[in-house]
């Protein structure tokens, strides 16, 4: 993969380049700020871009501001965001302007550097990464505890698997059964929120995210 | 004689005369017409209309004590602070808070104590100005008698007596008219106690609100962030292990990780003195002889405390003395100072004082002026001495009684 990094503290934006860089990705930029991630993206044109929530100079949320941003402009360029806490409020607005391309994800998970790159790729080609932690928030908040309740133990595990983007095939390696299984207890899942199943999978996350934050 | 004189003439005495003679005819009628509507509304209690128009009468005395203020602090130089204003909200709620307000009520006992004073005042002042004046240049000329010089000239002496004894007796008036205007038509005690109280506490509140932000401030941008690197590093380990790495790149990784680790420890360390040094729960004298061996200055400590104060207040005395030793090491070129920490009836002082170039002083949003604030939010109060020359002498006088 082809990725810029937005990331102001030196030992993450370091360790972090030298991670991807070892499994063979190609660290294009790594930049402290804003305005030198849209202009490194602009020029570079990456698959993702990796960036940090809070960057200077205010150390709120100009990099959320920068990745919807870039999601507008750029539609083609992946946007991860990379946060050291997770608040469903940021997840709301950057998931406003669709799903597809987009993922939130704690910065702890780079330890697991398989499910990180996994999540990497998923963005990059489009798809949707959302932090685990993310979806627990989600459930938690929701006013749907009522249909929540009626799902199974197995339901709720594909839900909060699928809620964080992951397809069919990587539910059911993740779960251990068969991808016939995980399409059963999708359909379940979708029948007890009376949504409308969708074909694609990042369809499938947005209508499972609208309906826990409805 | 010359002084005497003078102050017939002053600029003071003539604004004193212009307050009062704009003041009196207004403090008659005003006094008169709220006595008559006050009188009115207490007989119209019977009906709802009395309680409204007690309202109205005691916002009528409240509005004329508002300007009687300006008025007083334009001629007189007399500048009280304004009470603090009404509430708020609906009629009925408007109408609550003036009849349960004390300042309205406060306002109109001036306006009617100014009933009885104006009348003497007028009679003691005008006298003082209309006799003298008169025994000057009309009484010894009534009589077609011009030969009775003697009676002439006791006339002017005593006119002249009177004119010198007026501005004395203008101010004597005045005086009690201060009087009223600060007792009356100022914040009461207890109201100024009150937003000083309040003031104090926002201040209290804000002050937290930022140190938890900053203590978030720095968790997330150090110890934090390091411990994430420290994942990172490790992730590293296995990546080059997987690899089949060479052991110098692992040791290096091993090593990036350790010492991402060490500084995320120490940052730990820091950040939990700056909430609470441990060494304080030893006692305050404990505590300050640490800061004192850790400061680039040389610093003697002397503390007498016959018995520990409460926690928080030897939080504020140290956090204080750690402030005004690094000020003074850091702008007043001072290559030694003294801490001192006495308690006398029933108030600690410490005092900082150090041989630098003097010259300190508080400045809105400088070090000191917060530090001024932090010790008001527990009644405590900061003195600085500071001659340009030196040295600097600061004092923090917090109360800490007895039993609390």
């Amino acid at each position: 993969m082809r990725i810029v990094i937005a990331e102001d503290s030196a030992i993450l934006r370091e360790g972090l380049a030298q991670l991807l860089a070892v499994r063979g990705h190609d660290v294009l930029a790594a930049v402290v700020d804003a305005p030198a991630l849209l202009a490194a993206v602009a020029e570079q044109q990456p698959d993702v871009a990796i960036v940090d929530i809070r960057l200077p100079p205010g150390h709120t949320d100009e990099g959320l501001r920068a990745a919807i941003q870039l999601r507008r402009q750029m539609p083609g360029v992946g946007v991860l965001i990379f946060s050291q806490y997770v608040e469903t409020a940021f997840v709301a607005e950057l998931l406003a302007g669709g799903s597809d391309g987009v993922g939130y994800l704690l910065k702890e998970r780079v330890v697991q550097l398989d499910e990180f790159i996994d999540a990497l790729h998923r963005v990059a080609a489009g798809g949707t990464a959302l932090d685990p932690e993310v979806v627990t928030q989600l459930f938690g908040r929701s006013r749907h505890r009522d249909q929540l309740a009626e799902l199974t133990a197995r339901e709720r595990t594909v839900l909060a698997l699928m809620a964080q983007g992951r397809t069919n095939t990587a539910v059911a390696a993740a779960l251990r059964v068969s991808e016939r299984a995980v399409e059963k207890h999708v359909t379940n899942i979708f029948t007890k929120f009376d949504l409308v199943p969708s074909e694609t999978d990042h369809r499938r996350v947005l209508a499972v995210l609208r309906y826990l934050q409805s | 004689m010359t002084v005497a004189a003078r102050a017939v003439f002053a600029r003071r005495t003539w604004a004193g005369l212009a307050y009062l003679l704009l003041v009196l005819p207004l403090d008659v009628v005003t006094a008169l017409l709220l006595l008559v509507t006050g009188l009115l509304s207490t007989i119209l209690m019977l009906t709802p209309l009395g309680a409204w128009l007690l309202a109205l009468v005691l916002r009528a005395a409240r509005g004329l004590g508002g300007l009687r203020r300006g008025l007083a602090a334009r001629l007189l130089d007399e500048r009280v602070p304004a009470p603090p204003p009404p509430a708020g909200g609906g009629a009925l709620r408007w109408r609550r808070a003036m009849l349960t307000d004390p300042t309205g009520w406060r306002a109109l006992a001036y306006a009617l104590a100014k009933l009885p004073v104006s009348i003497l005042s007028l009679v003691l002042g005008g006298a003082c100005y209309v006799y003298g004046l008169a025994a000057l240049v009309y009484l010894p000329f009534q009589d077609d008698r011009p030969d009775n010089w003697r009676a002439v000239l006791v006339s002017w002496l005593a006119g002249l007596f009177l004119l010198l004894l007026a501005p004395w007796m203008l101010r004597s008036i005045l005086a009690v008219e201060r009087m009223l205007i600060r007792g009356l038509l100022g914040p009461s005690q207890s109201a100024q106690r009150l937003s000083e109280l309040r003031e104090t506490r926002d201040r209290a509140v804000v002050d937290a609100d930022a140190t938890l932000r900053r203590i978030e401030r720095d968790l997330h941008d150090g110890a934090q962030a390091r411990l994430i690197g420290v994942g990172m590093q490790l992730t590293m380990v296995g990546e080059l292990l997987a690899a089949g790495a060479p052991p110098e790149r692992l040791r290096a990784a091993v090593d990036a990780a350790r010492d991402a680790l060490t500084d995320a420890v120490t940052e730990l360390r820091d950040l939990v003195r700056g909430i609470h040094p441990p060494v304080l729960d030893r006692g305050l004298d404990a505590a300050l002889a640490t800061v004192a061996a850790g400061s680039a200055l040389e610093v003697t400590v002397s503390a007498e405390l016959p018995r520990r104060p409460p926690p928080a207040i030897e939080s504020i005395v140290y956090f204080s003395a750690c402030e005004l030793l690094t000020n003074a090491g850091r702008h007043s070129g001072a290559r030694s100072a003294t801490v001192q920490v006495t308690v006398h009836d029933d108030v600690l002082r410490l005092r900082v004082r150090d041989d630098g170039r003097g010259g300190a002083h508080q400045r809105a949003g400088g070090g000191l002026a917060g530090l001024a604030e932090r010790v008001r939010v527990v009644d405590g109060r900061l003195l600085i001495d500071s001659p340009p020359a030196g040295p600097t002498t600061v004092t923090v006088e917090i109360p800490s009684p007895r039993s609390s």
